[in-house]
C-alpha cells in the first residue's frame, strides 16, 4: 500500500512535469494547403476586414496574430529556424529592411507588381507596399478654440508655449510614426536643425507614447491639445466623431509605406505567395476604399473617396526605404541622448 | 516499515530514507532544468557569446548609457516604494477584516474591492488613472486642481501600489487567520492592553507574512513593465519597461537581455536578505498543543476606526477607476457620444470567443499544475535539509524575478528548435505561467508551514504513517489556507498577466489580455473596456466555482485539521 501510493505520486509528479513536453509533440501538426499563418503589424480591426476578404476570393483561412512592429520582427528573427508564420502583413517598409538584414524574407515579386510605383516596392522583391500613410498634425478643436488659435501648420507652430506640457507623440523607440518623425523633420530641416528643434520640441511634450496612435486618444479627449500621427491613425480616431483638426505642415512630411512580405522558410510558401499577388491586384486598394480603412492605396488606379487623401495639396517629402533603414538606430540613438535626457 | 518507526527522522537521514522525497526531488529538478535553466542558460549565451567566445561587449555596451544607469536606480527606488507601501495598504485591510468589529458586510466589501485591481490587467488600471489624474483628469477638475503630472515616479507608484497591494493583502490575511486566537487571550488575560497586545503579539507573529509580501511585491514591481510603460513617461525610466523597448522597439535582443541581467542583481539582493531577516526566528504558533480555539481578540478601537477611514478612502478610490471602465463599455464613444449600448459586448464575444475559451482553458491547467509544484516545492524547502537547498528555492522563484518580457524571449529562443519544440503550442504558454507564477504559491506554503510545529509532523511518523501519507493527512489540510492564497494568485494571474505571454501567443493560441491591450492601442477604448469587464466577470466566477469545488473535495480534511486545532492539546 505504502509503496504503491510512493509509486503513485512518482508518477504523477513525473507526468506532471513532462505533459507540456509531450502535449507540444502532439500539436506540431497543422495543416497546409488551405490555410496561411500571418502575423499582422496592421491594426486588427483592419486585418480582419482585409483577411476576410481575402478568404472570400481565394478559399484561403488566414490564422493572424497582432503585434507591434518591433514585437513581430523580434519575433521573426528568434523563430528564423522553425518559421511560424507564412507572412508579415502591414507594418513600416523600414521594419522590412531591418528583417532583410537578418536574413528573415524570401524574395518574390507578386503578379502584378509592375502596377505598383517602384517606390513603393522593395528593389529586390522583399516587400511589397500595400498602403502609403502621410504624417499630419492632429489638434484638438475645442483646446484650440479656447486659446483663441489657428490648427498648426509649419513645425515651428507646435514650439507654441500655448502646447506647453499638452503635446503627446510617440516615441522613436517603439514606435514606426515617431522615427517617420524624425525622417520628416531630417528631411525638412536638416539633421542637425531637426534635433535642435525636438529639443526645443521636448519642451511641449506632456509624454512619449509607446504605439504611434497611444496619443490620438488623448488628443481627442482633450487629455492632450495635440500630437504627430500618420494620417489612419488621425482619420481612425476622427471617424469616431471626435472634434479633431487635421493638418499639415508646409515644410512637408515624409510618408511610410506600409508593405507584406513572405518569410523566408514559409511553410505554406504557395499560399503565402498568392496573398501577395491578391494583395498587388486592384481588389485590396478597393476593399480598404470601401470599409473606410485609410491608407492610400499603392495602385494609382484605385480611386480614393475621402478628401482628406487627397495628397494633391501636401507637401510630402521623398525618402528611401533603405535610406530610412540605414539611419533608423542612429536617429534613435541620437534622440534618446540629446532629446529625451536634457 | 519497522525501521522507519525505530529511527528517529533526524532531518538529514529522512533524504536517504524517504524514496517518495527523493523522486519528487529528482522530478522536480527535471523540470527546473527544462523549463527554468534552458531558457535562462541560451539567454545567457545570447548576451555573453559573441562570435563564439565568450565576451562583454553586448553588456559593457548597455551599461555605459548613463539612461540605463538611471533606469536602474529607478527600478531599485520604485520596487522599494511599492512593496512597503503595498505592504502597509494589504496589512491595513487583512487587519481590518481580521482583527477589527466592522459590520460583515464591509468587510465582505473589502474583500471583494481588493481584488478587482488584481484580476484586471494592469495597463487597464493604468488608464482609467490617467483618465482620473492624468492632465485635465476627471478628479483634478473636480478638484480645481491644475498643474499636476501624473506620468513619472508618482503614478507608476500610485498604479503599482494599487495593482500589487491585493497581494499583501491576502498573503498577510492567510497568516493572520492562522495564528493562535489563544495567544491573544493569554495576553489580555494578563492584564495587557490591547496596544500592547498588538504591538508584541499580532505584529511580530505576522512578521513572516510581511516579509513573504515585501519580497513579493518588490519581484512584482521589479518585473512590471507595463504600468512604467503607460505611466512612467520619459523621465523616470525603470529597467523591465527599458529591456522591453530594446527588445521590441530596437529589434536589439542582446541589449535588452543584458539589459534585464542587471535585475538579477536587486532580485538576489531582496532574496538574499529575506534568508537573514526570516531565517533564524521560530513563528511557530500552530503546535497541536493548544487550548481551545476562540476569537481573534479585536484591535484597540482608536486603531480601528483609522483603519477602517483609510480603507474606505482607497476602497472608494477603486470603484470609482473601476466606473469609469464599465461606463466606458456601455457608451457608444468615449467621452463624445454618451449613449448606452451593448454593441460592444456583441462584438467581444463575436470576435473574441476564441480568446475567452483559450484563456480559460490555459488558465485552469497552469493553476493545477502550479499548484501541486507550489506545494511540493514549499514543503521541500520549508521541512528537509539538503545541500543546495537555498540555489534551490532561489531557481524555483527565478522566472518570477526576471522580467516577464526577458522568460518570453528566453522561451522563444530556447523552445523553437528540437529536442523540445514548443513555440505556437498551449505548452508553452502553460509552462510560462506556471514557472513564473507558482512563487507566490510557493512563498504561501511556506510562510504557512514556518507556523506548524514539525512536531506534528514527527508525531505522525512516529505513530507509523509513511511521509507520504503524513504529507496527504496532516501536511496538506494544515496548509491548505495558504495553497488556497497561491492558487487563487496563480488562476488570476494566468487570466491577466501579459508581459512573457505577449511574445508566446501564437496564430493558434490567444489569450484575453493581448486582445484588450490590442483594442487599447487601437483606440477602442470601449471595446477595451467590454474586453476587461468579461474577463473581471469570468475571472470572479471561476475563483467562486475553485473555491467551491476546492472545499467540497476537501471537506474530508477539514474535519481532522479541527480535531488537530481543538482537540488534541485540549
Amino acid at each position: 500500500m505504502n509503496k504503491l501510493t510512493k509509486a503513485l505520486s512518482l508518477l504523477l509528479l513525473v507526468a506532471i512535469c513532462a505533459s507540456p513536453v509531450f502535449a507540444g509533440g502532439a500539436q506540431e501538426q497543422i495543416g497546409s494547403g488551405g490555410t496561411l499563418n500571418v502575423y499582422s503589424i496592421m491594426p486588427e480591426k483592419y486585418a480582419t476586414i482585409i483577411f476576410e476578404e481575402f478568404t472570400k476570393d481565394t478559399g484561403i483561412k488566414v490564422n493572424f496574430v497582432r503585434l507591434s512592429s518591433g514585437e513581430a520582427l523580434a519575433r521573426i528573427i528568434a523563430e528564423k529556424g522553425n518559421p511560424q508564420v507564412d507572412a508579415l502583413w502591414g507594418g513600416p517598409a523600414d521594419t522590412y529592411e531591418a528583417g532583410i538584414l537578418e536574413d528573415v524574407f524570401a524574395q518574390y515579386v507578386p503578379a502584378q507588381a509592375e502596377e505598383i510605383p517602384a517606390r513603393f516596392r522593395s528593389p529586390d522583391g522583399y516587400w511589397t507596399g500595400i498602403g502609403v500613410i502621410p504624417l499630419t498634425f492632429m489638434s484638438n478643436t475645442k483646446f484650440l478654440e479656447e486659446k483663441g488659435m489657428q490648427p498648426p501648420t509649419s513645425w515651428n507652430d507646435l514650439l507654441d508655449p500655448a502646447y506647453r506640457n499638452s503635446l503627446q507623440m510617440a516615441d522613436a523607440r517603439t514606435s514606426g510614426t515617431a522615427t517617420e518623425r524624425i525622417y520628416s523633420l531630417v528631411q525638412a530641416l536638416g539633421e542637425d536643425e531637426a534635433f535642435e528643434y525636438q529639443k526645443q520640441l521636448h519642451k511641449n511634450i506632456q509624454l512619449y507614447t509607446k504605439g504611434g496612435a497611444g496619443g490620438a486618444m488623448p488628443v481627442a479627449t482633450g487629455q492632450a491639445a495635440a500630437g504627430i500621427f500618420y494620417i489612419v491613425d488621425a482619420l481612425d480616431i476622427q471617424q469616431q466623431g471626435y472634434d479633431l483638426q487635421i493638418s499639415y505642415p508646409k515644410e512637408g512630411v515624409t510618408y511610410g509605406v506600409e508593405a507584406a512580405g513572405v518569410i523566408k522558410g514559409a511553410k505554406n510558401r504557395v499560399a503565402a505567395e498568392e496573398l501577395m499577388d491578391w494583395a498587388s491586384s486592384a481588389r485590396l486598394g478597393e476593399v480598404m476604399v470601401e470599409n473606410r480603412i485609410n491608407y492610400i492605396p499603392t495602385r494609382p488606379d484605385v480611386e480614393v473617396t475621402n478628401p482628406a487623401l487627397d495628397m494633391s495639396k501636401v507637401n510630402l517629402l521623398e525618402a528611401a526605404a533603405s535610406w530610412k533603414g540605414e539611419n533608423r538606430s542612429r536617429f534613435v540613438e541620437r534622440w534618446i541622448e540629446e532629446v529625451i535626457q536634457q | 516499515m519497522l525501521e522507519r518507526n525505530l529511527h528517529k527522522p533526524t532531518r538529514k537521514s529522512m533524504m536517504k530514507s524517504d524514496p517518495a522525497l527523493f523522486s519528487a526531488m529528482v522530478a522536480v529538478w527535471i523540470s527546473f532544468a527544462i523549463f527554468i535553466f534552458l531558457p535562462i542558460l541560451r539567454l545567457f549565451m545570447t548576451t555573453f557569446v559573441v562570435e563564439g567566445t565568450f565576451s562583454f561587449v553586448n553588456m559593457s555596451e548597455v551599461m555605459g548609457k548613463s539612461y540605463h544607469i538611471k533606469a536602474l536606480y529607478g527600478s531599485l527606488i520604485l520596487a522599494t516604494a511599492v512593496s512597503i507601501s503595498g505592504t502597509i495598504l494589504g496589512y491595513l485591510f487583512a487587519l481590518a477584516v481580521t482583527r477589527t468589529s466592522l459590520p460583515k458586510v464591509f468587510k465582505i466589501l473589502l474583500g471583494g474591492v481588493t481584488i478587482l485591481p488584481l484580476i484586471s490587467p494592469p495597463f487597464t488600471s493604468s488608464i482609467s488613472l490617467t483618465l482620473a489624474l492624468g492632465p485635465n483628469g476627471m478628479l483634478l477638475k473636480a478638484f480645481g486642481i491644475g498643474d499636476f503630472s501624473i506620468y513619472g515616479f508618482l503614478g507608476t507608484w500610485i498604479s503599482e501600489t494599487l495593482t500589487y497591494f491585493p497581494v499583501a493583502f491576502m498573503v498577510i490575511t492567510a497568516i493572520l487567520n492562522t495564528m493562535s486566537a489563544n495567544l491573544d487571550d493569554a495576553a489580555l488575560s494578563l492584564g495587557a492592553s490591547r496596544w500592547r497586545m498588538f504591538r508584541t503579539i499580532t505584529i511580530p507573529l505576522s512578521i513572516p507574512g510581511i516579509g513573504n509580501s515585501i519580497l513579493l511585491l518588490f519581484g512584482a514591481s521589479l518585473a512590471d513593465f507595463a504600468t512604467p510603460l503607460i505611466l512612467g513617461g520619459h523621465s523616470f525610466p525603470v529597467l523591465p519597461t527599458e529591456a522591453y523597448l530594446m527588445i521590441t522597439g530596437m529589434f536589439d535582443l542582446r541589449g535588452g537581455a543584458s539589459l534585464s541581467f542587471l535585475l538579477l542583481v536587486p532580485a538576489l539582493f531582496v532574496f538574499l536578505i529575506q534568508r537573514l531577516l526570516m531565517g533564524k526566528k521560530s513563528f511557530v504558533s500552530v503546535t497541536g498543543k493548544n487550548g481551545a480555539r476562540t476569537e481573534f481578540a479585536k484591535l484597540p478601537t482608536e486603531l480601528s476606526v483609522v483603519i477602517g477611514i483609510i480603507c474606505t478612502i482607497v476602497v472608494a478610490f477603486i470603484l470609482y477607476l473601476y466606473a469609469i471602465i464599465l461606463w466606458g463599455s456601455f457608451v457608444e464613444v468615449w467621452s463624445v457620444n454618451n449613449s448606452f449600448t451593448l454593441r460592444h459586448y456583441g462584438y467581444v464575444f463575436k470576435h473574441g470567443k476564441k480568446a475567452i475559451t483559450d484563456t480559460l482553458l490555459i488558465a485552469f491547467l497552469s493553476t493545477v499544475i502550479g499548484s501541486v509544484l507550489a506545494v511540493v516545492i514549499g514543503y521541500i524547502v520549508q521541512r528537509k535539509k539538503f545541500i543546495g537547498k537555498r540555489f534551490f528555492e532561489f531557481s524555483s522563484l527565478l522566472n518570477y524575478a526576471l522580467p516577464g518580457t526577458v522568460v518570453g524571449i528566453a522561451y522563444i529562443i530556447a523552445f523553437n528548435e528540437r529536442p523540445i519544440l514548443l513555440t505556437g503550442t498551449l505548452s508553452i504558454l502553460v509552462a510560462a505561467y506556471v514557472f513564473r507564477y507558482y512563487a507566490t504559491g510557493i512563498r504561501s506554503v511556506i510562510a504557512s508551514l514556518e507556523q506548524i510545529d514539525p512536531a506534528l509532523e514527527e508525531a505522525s511518523l512516529s505513530l507509523g504513517a509513511s511521509s507520504t501519507r503524513t504529507f496527504t493527512h496532516i501536511t496538506i489540510p494544515l496548509i491548505i489556507p495558504a495553497v488556497l492564497a497561491g492558487m487563487r494568485y496563480l488562476f488570476i494571474h494566468c487570466m491577466t498577466a501579459i508581459s512573457a505571454t505577449i511574445f508566446l501567443v501564437s496564430v493558434r493560441w490567444t489569450l484575453l489580455t493581448t486582445r484588450i491591450l490590442e483594442s487599447m492601442t487601437e483606440l477602442q477604448f470601449s471595446q477595451a473596456s467590454a474586453f476587461s469587464i468579461v474577463l473581471i466577470l469570468i475571472v470572479f466566477i471561476a475563483d467562486a466555482i475553485m473555491f467551491y469545488l476546492l472545499k467540497l473535495s476537501t471537506a474530508k480534511y477539514h474535519k481532522p485539521q479541527e480535531i488537530t486545532n481543538e482537540k488534541i492539546g485540549a
